[in-house]
């Protein structure tokens, strides 16, 4: 082991020393983004290998704990910020992300997407989406809910485990598929799932932990988790319980800020992010869905995922407006 | 000469007013008497520092001492205990008397544990000392200090007659040859005799002079 | 010494320990106005926090509730530990600490797989009928793993305390024939009662702040704390004004309990050398000691046991093999001694002044209260603060992140640090007081000769709180850390929440041997290099 340690920590060294030369040599491209998608194991790595082959410059990820955390690092930073790109907001968060006023058009030709919806947002490159769903254990439940309403019935000892909405993407998605689903009634279903909620965590992590260490019959998860067990674990035990009235669409989007002096570069990378090739790399390495047909198709293992059909999406403005809102009337019902 | 002059004191909100007059000369041991509680412990703060008279003075030679604090004052003082560091060597314990740079093989430590008759005790323990072992180490730390007012608080209680009495002799000699200025405070009307010429009794917050020197034979 | 100090008496300890108490309250101040300015400028969306009386009434009953039955925990762990005497003993008493400096996302686990519903308690009840269920989710679940942990950390504070009771009382009171019930009350009361206001202090404010706990197992809105709201502002409203302004009211409210902690905690008076005395109790006690101890074992150390079982699986070797976890631990490791030296240097500072003033009240709370000040303040709010400042010293954020984690951390462990040597310290310049100043001892002789022989144990164990505090660090380092720039913790965060539970079982599992490794070997390290030069 004591070469390993050694080795890498050179590494380290020759590393620091070695990146003001080269950010003086070439451009570089700086990108704010959450920290899964620059981890080792995110698509940052191969995203940055991929754009940095054809672009002469310097791919450079900066990650905050997530994308909201991202964007207020932003606006912190004002105008002297080093972010060009800011990337991971989604449908539920483009609002605020376009109240800062910070974003400029991204002027790109968009191909025909494989989404949803009709994307015609001039400001943010949607890049991957999924779909909320409960995810549970085939060996624990043999026949899921299909509806909320299904859930509300089962007996009180059916327990589920969600995420805080104010910190976590998932959590929010909740509130909104809720509110998709039942409009003004969403308080009633609220009430009707708190006996069920055994608790709402802070992070995904912590509640997905939870769920796979047996303390919750079902968690709040993404339609496409089930494939991260079939794929990277070769284990189908888990899947996602398919609601009939359908699912809620998270699409995660990057824009250019007004602010680079890098926008020809930054426009580059965006129409990259939506090319097969960088496509090919986002399924399993971010565990969504691609925007477009990858190259080399999607990996199977995706195509056993259910069909969340029809997908729900909520208007971007109606959000901004009334998360607040909808947020406590979820946590009144849940007190 | 040891002056202490219209020394006046008081704790603060308590209503006894303290009041000393006495002088000690170089090489002699005064006695102070009194029940507990008398003042006998606060004439001791105030000449080692720990109080602050509200006004009078004591001098030492004419010059006045009260502007010096504890740490800098020319005093020594033996207590009944705790005056060893018990997880400290007797040798350390002495050498804390050198100031600055302290080490307890310094030759001048040895030699005050010679001149106790505590020849290669060095390395031992405080806490594994007799209880006279212990006064006799702090007394040749008082040694190697050299301090010209010695202040002993009760140091041969809980001693047996047969252990205190080389220390008491020794005492007597060390502040007789050094010509230090010493005050004994005992209950031990014996002790007292046998070492002072002269004894005050704490009364009221007033030391009055009791016994001078040959009066009572 | 009722007249108070004649003269200023070690003018350099008294002026270091304001310095550094000043320094705390500047930069703590520094922290807050740069928040609100840049808030006062930046757009809002409005606040959504709603209903402060309930948040601060809600979370000061819970820790008030969990404060209390901890330090009441504690007491009975440290009288069980200090009387019992058994093989593995030791690593016992290293276990107990462990559990509050990991990351919660780890004991929350650990404490599911022996609670849970899945867990070996159902597992063993089950069976006989007795199904626990999901207890451990909701209210009582919060106060059951504060108390598990706060309770561990008061008992490993109070069996120091104990240890360090002279062993003329402890013969004196058996020669007295004390009765058990005597002998606690006269003799070990008295050793503990100085430890209780600052061990408390500090429980109720981790209690009162805690987060991931509250959110984690507290089963919904219904059982959360101010700090929760305080993060709702700044992250979903980024109302910076109004995070700050909760940030004040947090701050208040702790007040009320830091001051009269700092202000009455009398100055300890009973303080020795570790006594090889060892004195039982009556046979039927030991009896029911050892059946205590037994279920003590299992609340406090089986939670740590299935940790490390979980993580002892394949994934174990891979992530022994990736660069980047090398570079974590080596982060953690450097980060780690450097806020642990930082800590321990702080916590000396002030409680040598502390000791210096004995007498007088409102110097000494003062002097106590930056000790807690940082524990007070929500992270994130400290987080952005600091990150602000970087900005406007014109540090970019991913150079001042080293010295941020570090500074940050060692004023975390502040609390802990102190509460480990300040009694002790200041029990030396109580007792020795007089001796020391007759002789004239200079303020460096005093600290080579007289503390830092005593003080071995203390610091010892002070070190290794620290150093471990600030390796099991999630708090922090979670808005500062990246993918270039990462700590052990931050590695198993990240690993969870990218499905890959097993490697970060294994950090999680890495990250609990070396913290009870350090709380053995640190400690036993100090008392040995202490006891080698006298």
């Amino acid at each position: 082991m004591v070469p390993m340690i050694k080795s890498s920590l050179c590494a380290v060294a020759i590393g620091a020393l070695a990146l003001p030369a080269v950010a003086q040599a070439t451009p570089t491209l700086t990108i704010y983004t959450y920290d899964a998608f620059a981890a080792d194991w995110g698509p940052g790595p191969g995203l940055k290998e991929g754009f940095e082959a054809q672009c002469g410059c310097t791919v450079n990820f900066v990650s905050a704990e997530d994308s909201i955390s991202a964007l207020r690092r932003v606006q912190l930073e004002g105008e002297a910020t080093d972010a060009d790109i800011v990337l991971g907001l989604d449908t539920a968060t483009i609002g605020e992300g376009l109240a800062t006023g910070l974003f400029t058009e991204h002027g790109i030709d968009l191909p025909d997407f494989d989404i949803p919806l009709e994307w015609t947002d001039e400001v943010f490159v949607p890049f991957d989406y999924g779909y909320f769903a409960f995810v549970y254990d085939t060996e624990a439940l043999d026949t899921p809910p299909a509806s909320f309403e299904d859930l509300i019935a089962l007996p009180e000892d059916f327990q589920i485990v969600i995420q805080d909405p104010r910190s976590s993407t998932p959590g929010l998605g909740l509130i909104l598929w809720v509110k998709a689903l039942y409009g003004d009634d969403a308080a009633e279903i609220w009430q009707g799932l708190a006996p069920h909620v055994l608790t709402v965590t802070s992070g995904w992590s912590e509640s997905y932990d939870l769920f796979l260490s047996g303390e919750a019959d079902m968690v709040l998860s993404y339609t496409t988790s089930p494939a991260y067990h079939v794929i990277a674990e070769d284990e189908d035990r888990y899947q996602a319980a398919r609601f009939d009235a359908g699912h809620y669409t998270q699409i995660e989007v990057a824009g250019i800020l007004a602010s680079s002096p890098e926008q020809e570069l930054a426009r580059e990378f965006l129409a990259y992010l939506v090319t097969p090739g960088a496509q090919a790399i986002l399924p399993e390495t971010n565990w969504m869905y691609p925007v477009l047909e990858p190259a080399g198709g999607l990996n199977p293992g995706f195509e056993a995922m259910i069909d969340p059909e029809p997908a729900l999406l909520l208007d971007a403005d109606e959000v901004t407006a009334n998360t607040r809102v909808w947020i406590n009337e979820a946590f009144a019902a849940l007190q | 000469m040891l002056t202490i002059d219209r020394l006046e004191f008081s704790y603060p909100g308590a209503t006894t007013a303290f009041h000393f007059d006495l002088t000690i000369a170089a090489g002699e041991i005064v006695g102070l008497t009194g029940p507990s509680g008398s003042g006998k412990s606060t004439l001791f703060d105030l000449i080692a520092g720990f109080l602050t008279p509200n006004s009078g003075t004591i001098s030492l030679d004419d010059r006045s001492i009260l502007p010096l604090p504890p740490e800098r004052r020319p005093v020594s003082i033996l207590f009944q205990t705790d005056n060893l560091f018990e997880h400290l060597s007797a040798g350390t314990n002495v050498a804390l008397g050198l100031g600055n740079a302290i080490r307890a093989d310094d030759p001048r430590v040895a030699d005050a544990l010679d001149a106790m008759e505590l020849p290669g005790l060095a390395s031992r323990r405080a806490a594994n000392l007799s209880g006279g072992q212990k006064q006799r180490v702090a007394l040749a730390r008082t040694l190697l200090r050299n301090r010209p007012i010695l202040l002993l608080d009760e140091p041969f209680n809980g001693l047996d007659d047969a252990t205190a009495q080389p220390i008491r002799r020794d005492i007597a000699r060390l502040v007789v040859e050094r010509g230090w200025h010493a005050i004994l405070v005992s209950h031990q009307a014996e002790e007292i005799a046998t070492m002072c010429a002269r004894v005050y009794a704490i009364e009221n917050g007033k030391a009055r002079l009791v016994t001078e020197a040959g009066s009572n034979h | 010494m009722p007249a108070g100090p004649t003269f200023m008496w070690r003018p350099g300890r008294v002026m270091s320990g304001a310095t550094i108490a000043l320094a705390i309250a500047i930069l703590i101040a520094a922290l807050l106005t740069v928040l609100w300015t840049t808030g006062r400028s930046m757009p809002t969306t409005g606040s959504s926090v709603a209903n402060i009386g309930h948040l601060v009434r809600m979370s000061a009953i819970q820790a008030g509730l969990s404060t209390a039955l901890s330090i009441f925990t504690g007491v009975i762990i440290a009288w069980m530990l200090d009387r019992l005497r058994f093989p593995g003993r030791g690593l016992v008493v290293g276990l107990l600490s462990t559990a509050l400096v990991l990351p919660s996302l780890v004991i929350v686990s650990g404490l599911l797989a022996i609670w849970g519903r899945n867990g070996w308690a159902n597992l063993f009840l089950g069976p006989l009928g007795l199904p626990t269920g999901s207890s451990i989710f909701g209210f009582w679940g919060i106060i059951t793993a504060h108390v598990i942990l706060n309770g561990a950390f008061a008992g490993r504070i109070f069996i120091d305390r104990l240890a360090a009771i002279p062993s003329e009382k402890i013969k004196l009171g058996r020669s007295l024939g004390l009765s058990s019930w005597r002998r606690f009350a006269i003799i070990d009361a008295s050793a503990l009662v100085s430890s209780i206001p600052g061990v408390a202090a500090t429980v109720f404010l981790l209690c009162f702040t805690s987060f991931a706990i509250v959110l984690t197992l507290g089963g919904g809105p219904a059982n959360q704390t101010l700090e929760v709201a305080i993060y709702q502002a700044v992250r979903l409203d980024f109302d910076l004004g109004a995070a700050v302004n909760l940030a004040l009211v947090q701050l208040l409210v702790c007040a009320v309990i830091i001051i009269p902690a700092t202000t009455l905690s009398p100055p300890a008076t009973l303080f020795g050398r570790r006594s090889t005395l060892h004195w039982p109790e009556p046979g039927w006690l030991t009896v029911l000691q050892a059946a205590l101890l037994a279920a003590l074992l299992f609340a406090f150390i089986a939670p740590l046991a299935a940790v490390l079982a979980e993580g002892m699986g394949p994934a174990l070797l891979a992530v022994l093999n990736q660069p980047a976890f090398w570079a974590a631990s080596a982060t953690s490791l450097w980060i780690g001694v450097a806020s642990a030296g930082l800590a321990l240097a702080l916590a000396l500072g002030l409680a040598m002044a502390r000791g210096l003033l004995s007498t007088s009240k409102l110097p000494r709370a003062l002097l106590g209260l930056p000790v807690f000040t940082y524990l007070t303040v929500p992270a994130v709010v400290l987080s952005l603060g600091f990150f602000l400042l970087a900005r406007q010293l014109g540090l970019p954020p991913s150079n001042a992140a080293p010295f941020v984690l570090v500074i940050a951390n060692a004023l975390l462990a502040l609390p802990f640090v102190f509460a480990a040597i300040a009694p002790p310290l200041e029990a030396l310049s109580a007792r020795h007081e007089k001796l020391i100043r007759s002789l004239g001892l200079s303020s460096f002789a005093q600290w080579r000769h007289i503390e830092w022989p005593l003080m071995g144990r203390p610091i010892g164990y002070a070190l290794a709180v620290a150093f471990v505090f600030s390796l099991g660090d999630l708090g922090v380092i979670s808005l500062f850390g990246t993918s270039e720039f990462s700590t052990l913790p931050w590695l198993m965060y990240r690993a969870f929440g990218a499905y890959r539970t097993n490697d970060a079982e294994a950090i999680a599992a890495i990250l609990l041997v070396l913290s009870v490794s350090t709380f053995i070997l640190i400690p036993k390290l100090f008392d040995w290099l202490t006891h080698a030069h006298d």
